[in-house]
């Protein structure tokens, strides 16, 4: 018991104390003003579909697999999405291996129902062979590092990792047309999946004096804040998901505000997105150029006198 | 593998050592008290290292090793902030950042008697100083120093607390002056409290000093002396801010 309790991550009495009177002055303990966003970078592996995103301190990777299986029985001509989380246990003292906590289910089911509600993934583009064959398109989601606002940065490394992914080619062929033949990418370019519009999910956070509120909120004002919401919106100015899971109760006008400041930050965000996912497909495309074996290696020697 | 016991200690002092390395002979030494630090140990004639980092030597005789870790290894008499967990009979419960929860007696105060047993709530900072570290066992600290005098040790009030690696706590310790310390001590007025164990307290009047002094140390942590006030002066611009919003106060 002594040594769980000697492992755990824990705040003062003074830093509780101090997070709110800095905030009754509009000042928050890394410096940012309380409407400001942390720094994000975007990051993609060298596969395709594979990103990972830091905001701040927090860190998420995110990677897209995908897999011919069979399609729901009440949905045969679309495919299948489905977002898996994982919380490292070496993100934070307070995660255990093995079955997803509260936390995790919660994160997972807020960007899944960005994604799938607002049908931000285009489904029906993913089914090859109605009621038999479909793509499956799962989002595996690994949390490495808790410095708060995990829901955002993981939402952020799901879309960047849909973007750059790219699923094998398929046609259909046999004997009656039934038969699915995968093409291998070295034949056949894989192609990207049909995204409409990016989601992007912003959280807030509520304090208990005079109803202050943050955005982003770091992993200290995340243990002292009174609670919690996160809105899920596009840069088209729609309102995708908004999810607010118990804490205090707050007016109306506040939700009415949090969605406006959501909307702005959205469109800054999405062309963040947009323009990493840009560089790294132009990169990807040079490197393909030079994966052709029209021009065949020449030996060029010095010629020694 | 022979021992090589031959190499002078002058030439360890100040350079990187590994675990293993015999870095003191004493059979060399006559007539002299060396006392060890941590990261040291005595094997008969042979002070060899147990862990990896620099030596150093302070004058007159004090030998240790030092690296910078997130984590804390406790150590004799050093001075640390604490963070009390749970209150038992006998002892309080601290976490310091280690290995093992450190225990405070509840009359290592001074002029603690079974009477006036002070009561701190789980979450209080707390000023300490080691007193026992023995491998295995849970390290007792003590709000007195060693002759039993208060001495600026107990609980903290009010201010901040952030984390940071045992090396940056060491610098901020060092005399001379650390340059971020000095170069924020002549703009900002603030109490500072320093604990070896990675943990810093800052407390000022305003919450812009502290937040602008918590940050400005966080960030020094690699970055030379010169570089620690080019960095100064970039927040410079908040720290004009504040100066201005304190004058009008």
């Amino acid at each position: 018991m002594e040594g769980r309790l000697a492992n755990s991550w824990r705040l003062t009495v003074n830093d509780k104390n101090f997070i709110k009177t800095a905030l009754l002055s509009e000042i928050r303990i890394d410096g940012r003003k309380p409407f400001e966003y942390r720094k994000i970078s975007i990051k993609f592996g060298r596969e395709d579909g594979s990103s990972e995103v830091q905001l701040g301190q927090t860190r998420v990777m995110g990677m897209v697999t995908a897999q011919l299986v069979q399609p729901y029985r009440d949905r045969p001509k679309e495919g299948i999405l489905s977002i898996f989380t994982e919380f490292s246990p070496m993100a934070d003292p307070s995660f255990e291996p093995g079955r997803p906590g509260e936390l995790a289910v919660e994160l997972g089911r807020i960007i899944d129902r960005g994604l799938r509600e607002s049908r931000a993934v285009d489904t029906e583009s993913l089914c090859i062979l109605a009621s038999k064959f479909v793509w499956a398109i799962r989002i595996d989601l690994h949390i490495l590092d808790n410095g708060g606002n995990l829901v955002d940065a993981a939402n952020i490394a799901a879309l960047a990792a849909l973007l750059t992914f790219r699923r094998p080619e398929c046609s259909l062929g046999g004997e009656d047309g039934q038969e699915v033949i995968v093409h291998p990418p070295e034949i056949r370019e894989p192609l990207p999946l049909t995204v409409h519009h990016l989601p992007i999910a912003i959280s807030f956070g509520f304090f208990s004096n005079e109803s202050i509120l943050v955005i982003d909120p770091t992993h200290n004002e995340e243990a002292v804040m009174g609670g919690r919401m996160t809105t899920t919106v596009n840069a088209n100015g729609d309102i995708c998901a908004i999810q607010k899971s118990g804490g205090e109760g707050v007016p109306q006008r506040v939700i009415m505000q949090c969605l406006q400041l959501a909307t702005s930050k959205a469109a800054s965000i999405t062309k963040q997105i947009k323009d990493a996912v840009e560089v790294v497909n132009t990169e990807r495309a040079l490197r393909k150029v030079k994966r052709h074996p029209t021009s065949t290696g020449v030996d060029v020697r010095e010629k020694q006198n | 593998m022979e021992n090589k016991q031959s190499s002078s200690p002058a030439s360890f002092v100040d350079s990187t050592v590994v675990p293993g390395d015999v870095v003191l002979d004493l059979s060399s030494m006559t007539n002299q008290t060396i006392k060890l630090g941590g990261g040291l140990r005595q094997d008969c004639d042979a002070i060899s290292a147990t862990k990896a980092g620099t030596l150093r030597f302070s004058k007159p005789n004090k030998y240790w090793i030092e690296s910078s870790q997130k984590r804390y290894v406790p150590c004799v008499e050093d001075t640390i902030l604490g963070i009390v967990v749970d209150s038992k009979a006998d002892n309080f419960l601290i976490d310091i950042k280690g290995p093992a929860m450190g225990f405070l007696p509840v009359l290592a105060f001074e002029g603690g008697t079974r009477r006036n047993i002070p009561k701190f709530e789980v979450g209080t900072l707390l000023y300490l100083r080691v007193v026992k570290a023995n491998f295995g066992m849970n390290p007792e600290l003590s709000c007195t120093d060693a002759s039993g005098k208060a001495a600026e040790f107990g609980p903290l009030k009010d201010g901040y607390m952030f984390e940071t690696s045992t090396g940056l706590s060491r610098k901020l310790l060092s005399s001379p002056a650390c340059p971020v310390l000095e170069a924020l001590g002549k703009k900002l007025s603030f109490e500072i409290a320093v604990g070896l164990n990675g943990r810093v307290w800052v407390n000022a009047a305003s919450p812009d000093t502290i937040v602008v002094v918590a940050n400005a140390i966080m960030n020094s942590e690699c970055l030379s002396g010169a570089q620690q006030i080019i960095m100064l002066y970039d927040l410079m611009d908040s720290l004009v801010v504040v100066l201005l919003r304190e004058t009008k106060k």
